[in-house]
């Protein structure tokens, strides 16, 4: 058989990254459920994806860093391998085809990067709490940045301690007088090697009384990953 | 612009319960209308969890069904988890549809499935967390009408004094006429909800408006007589069939849950009804006449449902997959192309056979959920009785086939307190559970040094309306506490294991099973006193339902544990769900005389399910017969 590019793609299972977003009340799902739904999706777009060889055929997905349940992003990227051909434009339009406006894929496009070289991620916070203002922004600034900050980890091997203020390696705090509220932006550690929960700084701010500590119907928020982030603060794509 | 719901208004709300993915909505599949362009809203409400709502068939079916009518709008509402529950009442918020996520209090039509008698508190705890005013007679002309539909509707008489209506039966062309006349009538300005309850009663088959009948009672308790306010409603509210399956509306797309569910796979109805009438059996007897799918219209479902929703599962539902006659042809079929697509068939109450053998080696996808028999009594005398048509040779060559193919766990179903039933039948069923044990040491292809798990699972007989078993009274709780015991010490094995359920569930299960209308006083009580989830065994308590009973001047023996008399009035008499009292009377007798009775294949037992539609049994056709 004559080789060409065409038919080696055939063969050989391709990776393809997946960038989407995942948004509303897509922010409930947990990772569990949303690797569920790729895989149906997938199948439900007729993606030609690779299947798992074993006793259990699957098809094989990989993501970037997990999300925590309740924090949105527009920066979640998966890993699928194809089989078939087809172009990376064509995988776009066919699975948002089978998706919703609140979880949506932005592009696709053959990677040139490894999930396991990102180190952090940059979140961003609209906080709607008693008492938001100027004032309020710069004690919240003062706040984190000022070492230490307690706050309790849950992970797999029980509960452990950090100091969040340690943790934050970018700190931007803002009062939005259009919003009405606190605006935030931290960057955090994200990747393989330590992942943090956006939402402890909001645990520290809550326990200090700082904001977010009363009536949970007038009081809200909302966290956004918006990128991720190699150990050098480029921007991982 | 599409109405969806503002997610943001309860994201304080979500963050801080178990699962907030069972209430978001934004589902795949999700039908969003705009709220002008529509003439009636429908809320579907399911009186349990999301997970296990989104798994039920007709839901699926309803809600495709409603929406594809471009002026009718279907939305879904679950009952919130209790910690959900707890907010909602905390912050004042009212329960909503995913959708729109208006409050329940804002539709046109409201309607609950009612799949099983303990989820009757979620239902009114629904109705409490909506503001809808729990009783029928106390609902303004701005109130929604409240209808209930699904298997409870056989006898809906605990709940007649909180619904409008009910819709009794097959709900595919009923629902249609029903929201078409609600529309009709608000157009034309002649609605109220009296008058229109009134025309629903009387020109949409199967739809029974309870108020519209006044019950009276006997010295002694028991109904004297059901009298219709007026002569243009029925004497008796007949149940809808549809009569051909394949003509049928069955959703082409479905709404894809993101987080799991209890049934998260293609359901493919192949039949409705059942040949076999068990005589305990009430989906047996009020599905009749057993009616199917053809295989060509079923496999082109399937491909359409593989291709909108990418699930790798289908699973064949009905009420005995082995009865439908063309299996080996479906299943042929669909393995033509499920291997390919990664797709796995899974085949619930088979029966093990040659044939399921062999289809279980012929395809790596064919999965059969843990191997399952429920000859349902221990000895062939009570099975007879029940006109179970199992023997002993049968169960012990099922259990051999599954072991010769390697399978080292079967589960077998039996019941306890069956009519007639002695002590000879309690040890039968240690018999069988420990010949079937004995079958797994015979088996030559027994895996080297592994036992066998033989699950044992007994639950307790409860009489259910249009059964041969219905005038039946239930043991009481101890003899059913004291026939558990027995059993443990019979069953006591170390390959056996025992599993058996809880008495007092089972004991208010038969009393909302046979209740009447003065059950609703126990109900209202139970809603006020915050039950909820009382088919979870976390949630249930029968100390305080034998209170809520007694407060309410409601003796549970009376509806449970009492036999009911031949010729009195029975609280589901109002219902005609096909099957005649006679053709019952007849089974039961023939129950006590041990005689089995043929199945509708081998010959017409003249039920009387045949007078539903011209044309429903074929090929006999069925002797006719009327009460």
């Amino acid at each position: 058989m004559k080789l060409t590019e065409k038919n080696i793609r055939a063969t050989v299972p391709r990776v393809v990254r997946i960038k989407f977003i995942k948004v509303g009340s897509l922010q409930y799902i947990s990772h569990l459920d949303l690797q569920r739904t790729m895989a149906r999706v997938l199948a439900r777009t007729k993606i030609p994806v690779w299947y798992t060889e074993g006793f259990n055929p699957h098809i094989k997905l990989v993501f970037a860093v997990p999300l925590a349940v309740g924090v949105e992003s527009i920066c979640e990227f998966l890993d699928i391998r194809i089989t078939g051909d087809i172009s990376c434009e064509e995988i776009v339009e066919r699975v948002n085809a089978g998706l919703t406006s609140e979880l949506r894929v932005i592009e696709a496009y053959y990677p040139e990067t490894r999930f396991s070289d990102i180190e952090a991620a940059d979140y961003i916070y609209k906080i709607k709490t008693v008492g938001a203002g100027y004032e309020l922004a710069d004690r919240i600034k003062r706040f984190l940045t000022t070492p230490p900050v307690m706050v309790t980890r849950k992970t797999k091997s029980g509960e452990r301690d950090v100091d969040i203020a340690q943790a934050i390696s970018r700190l931007v705090v803002s009062y939005s007088k259009a919003e009405g509220g606190i605006e935030m932006t931290a960057r955090l550690p994200a990747g393989s090697r330590l992942s943090i929960n956006p939402a402890l700084p909001l645990d520290a701010l809550r326990s200090r009384g700082l904001a977010l500590a009363g009536d949970i119907t007038k009081e809200s928020y909302s966290i956004m990953r918006v990128r991720l982030l190699f150990a050098d603060g480029r921007e991982f794509k | 612009m599409e109405q969806k719901k503002d997610i943001r208004k309860l994201s304080s709300v979500l963050r801080s319960v178990s699962k907030p993915g069972r209430y978001t909505g934004g589902e795949f599949g999700e039908v969003i209308k705009e709220k002008s362009n529509v003439k009636a809203r429908f809320a579907f409400c399911f009186p349990d969890t999301y997970e296990i709502g989104m798994s039920n068939l007709g839901m699926r079916i309803l809600y495709g069904l409603l929406n594809e009518q471009p002026d009718i709008w279907c939305e879904r509402a679950f009952t919130p988890w209790v910690d959900m529950e707890e907010k909602l009442r905390e912050y004042n918020i009212p329960l909503t549809t995913l959708e729109s996520g208006d409050p329940l209090g804002e539709f046109d039509i409201v309607g609950f499935s009612l799949q099983y008698e303990l989820c009757y508190t979620n239902v009114l705890n629904m109705l409490s967390l909506a503001n809808i005013p729990l009783r029928a007679a106390d609902r303004g002309e701005g109130t929604p009408i409240i209808i209930g539909g699904g298997p409870c509707t056989y006898n809906p008489e605990p709940l007649s004094d909180f619904f409008d209506c009910f819709a009794i039966g097959e709900g595919e062309e009923l629902i249609i006429e029903f929201t078409r006349l609600y529309i009709e009538m608000k157009e034309s300005g002649e609605y109220t909800r009296a008058s229109f309850l009134r025309r629903a009663a009387a020109t949409v088959g199967g739809i029974y408006v309870p108020s519209l009948y006044e019950v009276s009672y006997n010295a002694d308790g028991t109904i004297r007589e059901y009298a219709p306010a007026c002569g243009a409603i029925p004497p008796r509210v007949r149940r809808r069939v549809v009569s051909d399956l394949d003509a049928a509306y069955f959703p082409r797309r479905l709404v894809m849950p993101y987080i799991e569910t209890v049934h998260d796979r293609i359901m493919l109805e192949i039949a409705r009804g059942c040949i076999r009438g068990c005589r305990f059996c009430q989906s047996g007897m009020v599905c009749r006449p057993m009616r199917e799918r053809s295989p060509e219209l079923l496999c082109g479902q399937a491909r359409a449902l593989f291709e909108a929703t990418g699930y790798d599962e289908i699973s064949l539902s009905s009420l005995s997959v082995s009865d439908y006659t063309r299996l080996p042809e479906l299943t042929g079929r669909l393995l033509d192309w499920t291997d390919e697509h990664m797709v796995s068939l899974s085949l619930p109450s088979l029966r093990v056979d040659s044939f399921s053998v062999e289809l279980m080696e012929k395809a790596a996808s064919v999965r059969t959920s843990a191997l399952t028999f429920a000859p349902e009594a221990g000895t062939q005398r009570l099975r007879d009785v029940i006109n179970k048509n199992v023997t002993e040779e049968d169960i012990l060559r099922a259990a051999k086939a599954a072991f010769g193919f390697g399978k080292t766990s079967v589960k077998l179903y039996f019941m306890q307190g069956l009519p007639t039933e002695t002590l000879e039948d309690l040890d039968g069923i240690a018999a069988v559970a420990r010949a079937v044990v004995g079958e797994y040491y015979r088996s030559p292809g027994r895996p080297k040094g592994r036992r066998p798990t033989v699950t044992v699972s007994v639950s307790n007989f409860i009489p259910k309306p249009f059964t041969p078993f219905q005038w039946e009274a239930q043991d009481s709780p101890e003899l059913l506490r004291e026939k558990q015991e027995y059993l443990k010490y019979k069953l006591g094995d170390r390959n056996i294991r025992y599993q058996y359920h809880d008495v007092g569930t089972s004991h208010v299960e038969a009393v909302l099973a046979r209740g009447d209308r003065r059950l609703s006083a126990a109900l209202e009580l139970a809603c006020q006193k915050g039950f909820h989830f009382d088919a979870w065994d976390e949630h249930f308590d029968y100390g305080r339902w034998l209170e809520v009973f007694e407060c309410a001047g409601i003796d549970p023996s009376f509806y449970a544990n009492r036999e009911y008399q031949p010729d009195e009035v029975l609280p589901w008499d109002i219902i005609d769900a096909g099957v005649t009292k006679k053709f019952l009377w007849r089974e039961r007798e023939r129950a006590y005389q041990g005689k089995t009775t043929l199945n509708c294949r081998q010959s017409c037992s003249g039920c009387g399910a045949n007078r539903l539609a011209t044309g429903l049994c074929r090929p006999c056709g069925g002797a006719s017969e009327t009460d």
